[in-house]
């Protein structure tokens, strides 16, 4: 088997159960680090698909920045580290979570498998990628020139967009003054 | 690899995201289970760029990226703020629009 393969099937179990973590710890922190494998585990895959630049922001940012000021949140809002237990007034919604859960990953690996989303996938490439990286002369040159030359106006909404995020957290987080009484 | 293989690995993960937001009732791992279906869309970005040799897919990634930062930042300070105003956060007790 080659080294990619193995990779691939490694990858995709740690995944896919760092994934199921998240969603069954009854302890937000574990959940927390658990989401964390998840991310660093999809950043080699990012890795194994070639996307150099992409996989250190998921890194930096993802794992990294988000994470921590997730964390922080989870820490402060969970006194004891334990979710509150009692029981559950709408258990229906398991069966019904775990139903739809279902249907929607034999959809998925049926579109995968049966080619009804990738059949044509060479066919619509436009713009080639490799020689986008050998002209420019690495991944994040490729990345920069694709970034600032096609989706420049893009990239200046997203500046709009974290600075409303910003304003917005500045805004909810502030506590509330004797003018708002 | 086939670009399938990675699109299964794609729709798990998306799949056990939806699970978790339809069935958790604390909203913090509500917000996980969303952030595993956005980092679920971006493997299947990464792995389109990829097949089909175009740098269309990274810049998608890159833009969800900051979605998802712009995303967590609000949701937190919501989620913040409704735990100041009554010490229950769970969901399923939140039926009330009034602060």
């Amino acid at each position: 088997m080659l080294f990619s393969q193995i990779a691939f099937y490694v990858l995709a179990v740690i995944a896919v159960a760092s994934a199921l973590g998240v969603v069954l710890n009854r302890n937000a922190v574990y959940s927390m680090l658990s989401l964390i494998l998840n991310l660093l585990s999809l950043a080699l895959f990012f890795l194994l698909l070639g996307g150099l630049f992409i996989a250190t922001i998921q890194v930096l940012i993802y794992a990294g920045a988000v994470m921590v000021l997730f964390l922080f949140v989870v820490t402060m809002l969970t006194p004891g580290g334990q979710a509150p237990q009692g029981d559950d007034p709408l258990r229906w919604q398991w069966g019904a979570g775990i139903g739809m859960g279902a249907i929607l990953v034999g959809a998925l690996v049926w579109a995968g498998f049966t080619g009804a989303i990738s059949s044509d996938a060479k066919a619509a490439g436009v713009s080639s990628l490799t020689s986008a990286i050998a002209a420019f002369g690495g991944n994040t040159e490729a990345f920069g020139m694709a970034l600032f030359h096609g989706y420049s106006f893009p990239f200046e909404i997203t500046g709009l967009l974290l600075v409303v995020a910003a304003l917005g957290a500045v805004t909810l987080g502030r506590r509330p003054t004797h003018a708002d009484e | 690899m086939p670009l399938s293989a990675f699109l299964t690995v794609s729709g798990v993960l998306f799949a056990i995201g939806a699970l978790g937001v339809l069935v958790r009732k604390n909203p913090l791992i509500m917000f996980m289970s969303i952030e595993l279906m956005l980092n679920a869309v971006n493997l299947s970005f990464m792995a389109f760029a990829h097949f089909l040799d175009s740098a269309q897919g990274w810049i998608f990634v890159f833009l969800t990226l900051t979605v998802a930062a712009a995303e967590v930042v609000v949701g937190l300070a919501i989620i913040v703020s409704i735990f100041r105003s009554r010490t229950n956060i769970d969901v399923d007790e939140l039926n009330s629009l009034k602060g």
